[in-house]
């Protein structure tokens, strides 16, 4: 109890919020219909009775850490479901403009879905307005597109990285319905909750006397962003493989790529 | 809501160079309501050997004071002090008695030998299966957040003060990102000739 | 009344078949449906894992010819590979009946495209990408095609391998196994690719006939009866369907479980 286990429609806490705000043609969907496919009792006879569940977990970490001249976003690249690893090249990461990286994770269907809806968005504005959209609209968008299906959520957890108007580095994050706010540093997705208190202890040097709050160096940054995720498959199932790291500067989008345990 | 985090506890322990720490937070609570700041969940029951009991408060204390009165009997029988692995066994056993009732307690182990004082850490779950890791162990409601923590910060071979130092900070940033633990730590610190017990203020809300 | 105690409920066999009684269509009516929801699909004729796996200069799909009705092999000679078009293949697990209909409207889109007479046709990424889509609104409308497909593709010089399923996940690997195979085949095709990355055909095509066979030993739903469709810069060719011997000889060792 209060371990982890693997992940199951009913036993996460969110999703079952999401399934319970979902109705079909004005019927609410009942709680028994969503199960995932289990064993059936044995002796059960004809095609095995099978239900479905619009959703799955396909787990994957992102992290993003502002700076003052920069932004750095992280991610895994391992897409997994249930026991199994479907692949161990599929980063989280989404280029959305020359200034703005989504990390993006969750519900992999919802993902694809998801970005590619942002992708034709941000295309759209682009050649509406003849500019690209700066970083604080894009979050403004995102937190509309997920609001829009607040009763069917996309199952995602974004972070958003990129510049604002000043140049400087900022990290938006969002829930999965829309809810999100600026800040320093965020860790989501699966191995949040590791990541999440170490990023206060080290950046926002929480439970430290005596320090001064120093902006953090580009290049300490993307120190720790390789030791926490080290740290991180080291206990969850769900990241591992490899870490893809954008560091966005006013020069552009660096990217570069770390091994990561593969068991 | 699960019966392991109606209280809310952060347990750690770790190991060092010759020595061993051990630390809880200080929180009781009911649910989402503190009732008070100074529980005790780390029982001393050797010289250089306690015990870590986070779950449900009431088995806490049971647990506590039935592990404390089979220690009694075990020195009284064996006129010596309790090895921290026999200790482990007689707590799993405890636990294992109840098997389809259990204790809601995961515990913690950390001592010395009291012979040759090698550090020794070990946890178990609710129904006695015991591990016995070489660096640091976890339990509570926000094992999670312990796990990020300890997995960063620990390293072989950390002196007293360095340890301290490391589980101090684990145990509390961890449980700053938990709602129904915190409030405060204790931390103790298990040398060959002394024990260290500091108590922390941590964020209070 | 005393047999009441011992769980005895006036039926032979509770939840089991009923001897002598008329043959009735399963799924569905034998447990009561649960809320109102109407959309869900049972998936009745199905088929197990589907593999992929790219080697130098192409990728092939392969897939078993059995159609299960529940634990009843019902069909034996089904096909579950198909050609989409001339740099293109897909290969369906999962409920037949959607299988089929998918490869209806992907057929129909096929000739709708060649109609237009440009001289362009479908890259295998374009008709991944429009799967996903098919596959992810189906979902979102609560009216899935129960099903995992595999795609398989050579264009440009660049093999293409790709999954998508009922929910709408979607994703690129160098292999791919689908449903049962995805424990016990994946494996094995990660491995064999992992020792020699640069495969030829002919290696690849013995490679999945191995776990083919693999899988037939041991998945209950699979059948010792394959199609392989093979796309290469040559173009798409489906193979006739092949058997892998089999060798039972030392299933009387296996013992515990009679």
């Amino acid at each position: 109890m209060g371990k982890k286990t693997l992940w199951k429609p009913e036993s996460d806490f969110f999703l079952q919020q999401i399934l319970q705000n979902i109705s079909v043609e004005g019927g609410n969907m009942a709680q028994p219909g969503v199960q995932m496919q289990g064993p059936e009792p044995y002796g059960a006879h004809g095609p095995r009775q099978q239900y479905f569940s619009p959703y799955s977990w396909n787990g994957g970490t992102v992290l993003a850490i502002a700076g003052e001249d920069y932004a750095v976003l992280a991610c895994d690249a391992r897409l997994s479901e249930y026991f199994s690893i479907l692949s161990r090249d599929s980063p989280k990461r989404y280029k959305l403009t020359d200034m703005t990286v989504l990390g993006c994770c969750g519900f992999h269907g919802d993902v694809l879905t998801l970005t590619k809806m942002l992708d034709a968005r941000l295309k759209n504005y682009k050649h509406e307005h003849n500019k690209t959209m700066s970083c604080k609209s894009i979050a403004a968008m995102l937190s509309t597109v997920l609001y829009y299906r607040r009763f069917f959520p996309y199952y995602t957890y974004n972070i958003l990285a990129g510049l604002d108007e000043e140049g400087k580095g900022c990290v938006y994050s969002f829930d999965p319905i829309g809810s999100y706010e600026r800040e320093v540093y965020r860790a989501g997705g699966s191995a949040s909750a590791l990541l999440q208190p170490l990023l206060d202890n080290q950046i926002g040097m929480k439970n430290m006397q005596g320090v001064q709050r120093l902006p953090v160096p580009k290049e300490k940054a993307v120190a720790l962003v390789k030791d926490v995720f080290i740290s991180a498959a080291e206990r969850d199932i769900y990241t591992g493989d490899q870490i893809i790291i954008n560091v966005i500067t006013k020069d552009g989008i660096q990217e570069e790529s770390f091994p990561l345990r593969r068991d | 809501m699960s019966i392991m985090s109606y209280n809310g506890a952060a347990i750690i322990a770790m190991v060092g160079k010759d020595c061993v720490a051990i630390a809880a937070d200080r929180r009781f609570g009911v649910q989402a309501q503190t009732v008070s700041m100074d529980f005790q969940k780390i029982f001393q029951m050797g010289d250089r050997l306690f015990l870590g009991l986070p779950g449900l408060a009431t088995d806490v204390q049971t647990v506590s004071n039935r592990m404390k009165f089979r220690l009694n009997l075990y020195e009284l029988r064996e006129a010596r002090q309790v090895k921290p692995k026999t200790f482990l066994s007689m707590v799993s056993n405890l636990l294992y008695e109840r098997r389809f009732g259990p204790y809601f307690v995961e515990p913690v182990v950390a001592g010395l030998d009291p012979k040759t004082f090698e550090p020794f850490i070990a946890s178990c779950d609710l129904i006695g299966c015991p591990m016995i890791p070489e660096d640091f162990v976890v339990s509570g409601t926000c094992s999670e957040q312990m796990y990020g923590m300890c997995e960063s910060l620990w390293e072989p071979n950390l002196e007293p003060d360095d340890l301290f130092e490391t589980i101090s900070q684990a145990l509390l940033n961890a449980a700053d990102r938990d709602a129904v633990s915190g409030w405060g730590a204790v931390v103790h610190v298990i040398e060959k000739d002394k024990v260290t017990t500091r108590t922390l203020k941590g964020r209070m809300d | 009344m005393a047999a009441e105690h011992f769980g005895f409920s006036g039926e032979l066999w509770g939840n089991g078949p009923s001897p002598g009684g008329f043959y009735s269509t399963p799924g569905g009516t034998t447990t009561p449906q649960h809320g109102p929801t109407k959309h869900t699909l049972h998936p009745m004729t199905m088929g197990t894992s589907v593999l992929g796996v790219k080697f130098d200069g192409g990728v092939v799909v392969a897939a078993d010819m059995l159609g299960s009705y529940g634990s009843l092999a019902r069909y034996r000679n089904i096909s579950r590979v198909m050609k989409v078009n001339n740099t293109t293949v897909l290969a369906g697990a999962g409920d037949y009946a959607d299988y089929q209909f998918l490869k209806e409207v992907l057929d129909q889109k096929i000739i709708d495209d060649e109609l237009l007479g440009d001289g362009h046709s479908f890259s295998p990424k374009a008709i991944f990408s429009w799967l996903t889509r098919v596959m992810y609104n189906r979902r979102t409308r609560f009216n899935p095609l129960w099903n995992q497909v595999v795609i398989g593709g050579f264009n440009n010089g660049e093999p293409f391998l790709g999954y998508v399923d009922k929910i709408g996940v979607a994703y690129e690997a160098p292999t791919i196994a689908t449903g049962m195979g995805a424990y016990m085949a994946q494996p094995l095709l990660r491995d064999a690719l992992e020792k020699k990355p640069n495969m030829s055909q002919s290696e690849a095509l013995e490679l999945l006939e191995r776990c083919l066979k693999v899988l037939f030993y041991r998945d209950a739903r699979s059948f010792n009866k394959f199609e392989f469709a093979i796309v290469t810069a040559a173009g798409v060719e489906i193979l006739q369907p092949r058997s892998a011997e089999a060798n039972w000889s030392i299933a009387h060792l296996i013992k515990g479980y009679e």
